[in-house]
């Protein structure tokens, strides 16, 4: 008797909340907030005709995540999608999602994740495997249908390399929306010459004749691989999502993982170099210290004003190894739309996803926000060309490697690079160093979870 | 008191005064930052000075008339301020409800009642986030103030030992009197114990009110669908702090983390006895 | 030794209600007429025969609900929460519509949610179930003896009476099964499967595989070979800290509180509310700041630097760095966390403990004082001793949620803290992490939801044991019926 009335309670509030969730009704907590960013158009938009063509009367509901800078931008092109199809009717909400913690979110629930959504390149590989993403191939027909364009137009439209960023396993998964995701050299020219910037030694024997530093993100796999990829180093990933890794063995040109890390101990030890803590990187441009940094296309604005008059960029300068002149490369990445596998209007979150992305798009986010497009057309305009920070990301591409690394690549070459960057390995203490390479190298390859 | 002594008097007391004095320094340091900054002309962090080299209003202005779509401040402030309504007068119900049944009632469940709460209260409550998650989107509540609202609530009963401590060091003879005067336990309730509960209440009420302002981890799970008029302050603010952002915004939070806190601190000064003897009444009995 | 024999009484206590519960089922069961036989399968028939129709007709409806959810909604879940389903999802997109249509597939984490669920409505019914027959039968005897039975308006008045607190509790008590009980039942259940970053539902499947993430953790070796090392590490550091948090905020509160509570401290309520500002500052806005206060270019570091503080440690060799790395370093990222906890949690203690100290026995001090006795003497042997014995039970709870204590360490150390421990690197720790933290980033970032679920119970146990130990050692008799 004692607990009767709380499990008629229970009982009843449960079959109630069952009877609520049987009914498939995903879009109702999203239409709550029809009213957010640009329900001015909505209205308008709502009303026009409804049928016409093979688009339906149904109002297609569409989110899309970008990052909190191209919000401004996205509304805008979100608004031209809807001229450019005006037999359908729309409810196209925008959100925030940065696009470099977007898989996070993203894998959380697949399911309650935007239609659109911007991310980095390197996501790609945990995203398709987790089935987040629309397989993009087999889309051409609705390609043809609503954009005009079929999936190797797309190909063939943006460059080479940023579509293979948006590639996994030779099934295209997204459409590149800007280049140069990668880093290059932003200096001073009042400080440090064309020449002084070509290596790592000169350069820093210069900035310390300036009172000034160079500094580089060392504490994190995506910058500390630039080191190990000029040596000839490579990594992959396997059908299983486990990454293959030799930086503790000998790599195809012939050096070794500990030459490597001694080479990045000897600019270390250099007191002109300023190891930057991630994410640092702005703020230390910022603070007025250095007069080189390592760094992408998004602290162009940064560095333009911290340099002033004598902000240039260029490609990564060459570092000493085993008294040879190595080049530095760096992972080449690009920004990505990918469309969300599990969206229930995949197919006009294509169309989306696409307009996005396509040239006329490009361009605007170009004149924008300076970032350099992926697509060849784009990319030709003497404006672009003429940026600087467009300029280097590209002349880098030159020397970059596609990112092909799993999940378990970041924490051990994180620490690594920490390891380096707080002088903690010594030069000629090769047993030390090997010893280190050997422990990330066993987590880096390590099983997934 | 001879002279000697009166002179010894005034340095010790000279000398308490001053401990305190640096002791609120110390204390209110990072909290005069925080002020000195939201008043900051430079937007990012400025490492090289304590105060700003330029004051200005601007990122009030700005915070407080948003121009762009994700900074949305005044909409956080009404979001949250609704969620903390809601989740105070619940919660304050819950936890009362729970407390007076367990203090004033004698029944056989009560014990192990009592017990497996001690345990569920062991539980670390970001493991079972990503449970409630899901509880939540089977009953359709992800990305509503409504479901937010749910999961602050939903399990404060557990929250009532403070309450029951309180209630446990009421007067047994005030209830045996009501009832001889042929009151209902339901009226006795209302009538007597909510009356002279007033500090525990006034408790409950500060610090359910305050969960939603200080928690980011629920909502940030819950409010996903990255439409920033659906935020909480606290995502709103995380997200200001974001890496990317950090340059552009940080002065803006500072501003917003003053605005949050100034009708709390008020709140907190004026209530601050009751609040004390909410507590200590509850902590008697742990 | 007493209470060994105690908790074996409370055991056995339990197994005798329990029997004693079942044997009047047995005994409802047999003796009972036909109206109470008929409860098994009809459960409002004992009432209907009783004229408590109302009653009978809602208990009915109940026994209704519970037939139809089992019959319509459970089967398709609790039928394979053996496997926790089998057929993966595929997308088919339909061009003409422009839509996917998924296949009809398994959701292996909406299986195991439904069926803990089922399972729980089904033991609660069960109780009821076998409660209704028992009590069928009382009112069976009610009415042979000719005593009175409740009408339905009575039954209503008595759930404001002496059953008022059924009423109390139900709602809350449902609030807690469906948003803490069956979260923990299924974080149990998550630790004993495959739930990770390559089976994650709905769009992959996941399994049991029994005891595999325990033995993992606990050097069974394979997979995930650091795992027990980092578990050891963070472990040491949850304690530490836990300790460290716990006590020193809770003595610097009684401190700080006598020392304003003094009658020769002026303008005593100005400082407190001074003090008592930090706490109304939300915990996520200041810690953010405080991060940022002590960052390694931050503001702090820059005037160390210019007072020459940071100069002076490096001169005598404490420090190898041209900044001091607050929080960035293990060692000084430590101290720093307990510092910045201390900054935060003293004002709280103390206004605990300026309402403990304002119940203090005057009568006792009064006296003491006419004895001769000094200050300090007061302080040992009458103050602290109350106020320890008062708020002593607040110790376990604080240290309990200082293991717990999420917040401070995520907000404090996350993006800034790199651990310099490959090994920790590894399993993806650091050394400032506690365990709840690690656990957190393990399913925020890397979707390692079985082995969170793995260290979740081992935080659990562990805060089991602490608080059973603790409990003990201090009374180990109920205080409750002293005061009342």
């Amino acid at each position: 008797m004692k607990k009767k009335l709380i499990s008629i309670f229970l009982a009843a509030a449960m079959t109630l909340s069952f009877a609520g969730c049987s009914q498939e009704s995903d879009g109702g907590s999203e239409n709550n907030n029809n009213n957010s960013n640009n329900s001015a158009n909505n209205g308008g938009e709502n009303t026009d005709n409804q049928g016409g063509g093979a688009a339906s009367g149904e109002t297609i509901t569409l989110r899309v995540w970008g990052g909190e800078e191209d919000q401004a931008l996205l509304a805008e092109l979100v608004d031209d999608f809807k001229a450019a199809h005006p037999d359908q009717s729309f409810d196209i909400q925008v959100g925030v999602e940065s696009e470099s913690t977007a898989k996070d979110t993203v894998l959380t629930d697949i399911s309650a994740a935007a239609d659109v959504f911007a991310f980095a390149s390197d996501q790609l590989a945990s995203l398709v495997r987790a089935n987040a993403l629309a397989n993009i191939d087999s889309m051409s027909d609705v390609l043809s249908a609503y954009s005009g364009k079929s999936v190797a137009d797309v190909k063939s439209a943006n460059s080479a390399g940023t579509i293979s960023t948006a590639t996994y396993k030779d099934t295209l998964y997204a459409f590149p929306m800007s280049g140069g995701n990668n880093y290059f050299l932003y200096y001073d020219a009042n400080v440090l010459s064309e020449d002084d910037v070509k290596s790592w030694d000169s350069m820093l024997t210069k900035a310390q004749q300036g009172g000034k530093q160079v500094g580089m993100t060392l504490a994190s796999g995506w910058y500390l691989a630039s080191f190990f990829m000029g040596a000839g180093f490579t990594a992959s990933t396997n059908e299983d999502g486990t990454t293959n890794c030799d930086w503790n063995g000998t790599s195809a040109d012939g050096y070794t993982g500990v030459q490597v890390v001694e080479s990045i101990l000897g600019i270390t030890n250099n007191s002109s170099f300023l190891a930057v803590a991630d994410g640092d990187l702005s703020n230390q441009i910022a603070s007025g210290n250095v007069c080189a940094i390592v760094d992408g296309t998004w602290d162009a604005d940064a560095a333009q004003a911290a340099f002033g008059d004598g902000y240039r960029a260029t490609k990564l300068p060459t570092f000493t190894c085993n008294g040879n002149q190595l080049q530095q490369y760096a992972f080449t990445g690009s920004k990505l739309i990918g469309v969300n596998a599990l969206s229930e209007n995949v197919g006009w979150a294509t169309v989306l996803a696409e307009f996005l992305t396509n040239e006329a798009s490009q361009n605007k986010r170009f004149d924008q926000r300076q970032l350099s497009p992926s697509n060849i057309n784009a990319a030709s305009r003497d404006e672009v060309k003429a940026n600087v920070a467009g300029a280097a990301s590209i002349a880098q591409d030159s020397f970059g490697a596609v990112q092909d690394v799993g999940e378990k690549f970041w924490d051990p070459t994180k620490t690594l690079g920490e390891l380096c960057a707080q002088k903690q390995l010594e030069i000629g203490d090769t047993a030390g160093i090997q010893a280190s390479l050997d422990t990330a190298v066993e987590g880096i390859t390590a099983a997934i979870s | 008191m001879t002279k000697k002594g009166k002179i010894k008097q005034l340095i010790k007391d000279i000398l308490r005064h001053l401990v305190i004095i640096i002791m609120v320094s110390v204390w209110l340091i990072p909290i005069l930052w925080l002020v000195v900054t939201s008043f900051s002309a430079y937007t990012g962090r400025n490492t090289s000075n304590f105060f700003p080299e330029e004051w200005s209003l601007q990122n009030y202005i700005n915070i407080l008339n948003p121009t762009s779509t994700t900074v949305n401040f005044p909409i956080w402030m009404w979001n949250t301020f609704k969620i903390a309504v809601a989740v105070c007068i619940v919660c304050t119900m819950f936890a009362v409800m729970v407390a007076y049944a367990t203090s004033f009632f004698r029944f056989k469940a009560r014990k192990p009642m009592m017990n497996i709460a001690v345990i569920l209260n062991l539980f670390p409550g970001v493991l079972s986030m990503i449970s409630v998650y899901f509880i939540l989107k089977a009953l359709n509540l992800t990305n509503t103030h409504i479901g937010l609202t749910l999961v602050y609530c939903a399990s404060s009963g557990l929250g009532y030992l403070i309450a029951k401590g309180y209630f446990d060091t009421v007067p047994r003879a005030l209830i045996e009197a009501a009832k001889l005067d042929g009151a209902s336990q339901a009226k006795t309730f209302f009538s007597i114990i909510m009356p002279i509960s007033k500090p525990i209440i006034v408790y409950t009420v500060i610090s359910s009110f305050l969960t939603p302002w200080t928690d980011f981890v629920f909502s940030k799970m819950i409010l996903n669908s990255g439409i920033a008029n659906m935020w909480t302050v606290s995502i709103g603010l995380y997200n200001m702090l974001d890496r990317s952002l950090i340059n552009t915004y940080f002065s803006q939070f500072c501003a917003g983390g003053v605005i949050v806190s100034i009708p709390i601190s008020i709140l907190f000064v004026f209530m601050q006895k009751f609040y004390v003897e909410g507590i200590t009444g509850g902590a008697v009995k742990g | 030794m007493t209470t060994k024999t105690k908790k074996t009484n409370k055991v056995s206590d339990f197994f005798k209600s329990l029997g004693s519960y079942f044997k009047s089922f047995g005994e409802a069961v047999v003796k009972g007429d036909i109206f109470v036989k008929l409860s098994l399968i009809w459960v409002g028939a004992g009432y209907a025969r009783r004229k408590q129709f109302i009653r009978s007709l809602l208990v009915t409806i109940l026994e209704a609900a519970v037939i139809a959810y089992s019959v319509l909604v459970a089967p398709q879940y609790i039928s394979k929460f053996n496997t926790l389903g089998e057929v993966q999802m595929e997308m088919v997109f339909d061009i003409n519509t422009m839509k996917n249509v998924p296949n009809d597939y398994d959701d292996s984490f909406q299986i195991l949610l439904f069926s803990v669920i089922t399972i729980i409505i089904w033991a609660v019914f069960l109780f009821f179930w076998i409660s209704n027959v028992i009590h069928a039968y009382r009112l069976q005897k009610m009415a042979e003896n000719g005593e009175h039975i409740n009408n339905f308006k009575e039954d209503i008045s008595s759930y404001l009476n002496e059953k008022f607190h059924i009423t109390l509790l139900s709602v809350p008590v449902l609030g807690i099964v469906l948003f803490s009980v069956v979260p923990i039942f299924i974080l149990i259940l998550v630790a004993f499967t495959n739930y990770d970053q390559e089976h994650m539902a709905p769009t992959a499947l996941f399994t049991w595989n029994g005891l595999t993430n325990f033995i993992n953790l606990f050097g069974g070796g394979g997979i995930t070979v650091t795992f027990g090392y980092s578990f050891v590490r963070v472990l040491g550091w949850t304690l530490v800290w836990a300790f460290f948090a716990t006590f020193t905020t809770y003595f610097g509160g009684i401190l700080l509180a006598l020392f304003l509570n003094n009658k020769r401290t002026k303008l005593a309520k100005l400082w407190r509310a001074l003090f008592v500002v930090t706490i109304a500052v939300p915990q996520f806005v200041s810690l953010l700041l405080v991060r940022n206060f002590f960052a390694n270019n931050g503001i702090a570091n820059t005037i160390l630097a210019d007072i020459g503080f940071t100069g002076f440690l490096q001169n005598i060799g404490l420090l190898s760095y041209d900044y001091i790395p607050f929080l960035t370093a293990p060692g000084w990222a430590h101290v720093t966390i307990i510092m910045v906890n201390i900054w935060i949690g003293i004002p709280y203690q103390m206004l605990v403990a300026t309402g403990v100290l304002s119940n203090l026995p005057a009568d006792q001090i009064e006296s003491a004082r006419i004895d001769g006795a000094s200050t300090g003497q007061i302080f040992r042997h009458i103050t602290m001793p109350y106020v320890l014995f008062v708020t002593g039970p607040t110790l376990v709870t604080d240290f309990v949620r200082n293991i717990n204590n999420f917040n401070v360490i995520y907000l404090l150390t996350q993006d800034v803290f790199t651990t310099t421990d490959q090994y920790l690197a590894n399993s993806q720790a650091k050394e400032v992490d506690l365990l709840v933290t690690w656990l957190f980033r393990l399913t925020q970032e890397y979707y390692n939801y079985k082995m969170a679920s793995v260290i979740g119970i081992c935080v659990f146990v562990i805060c089991a044991v602490f608080t059973l130990v603790a409990f003990n050692f201090m009374t180990g008799k109920d205080k409750e019926e002293v005061y009342n």
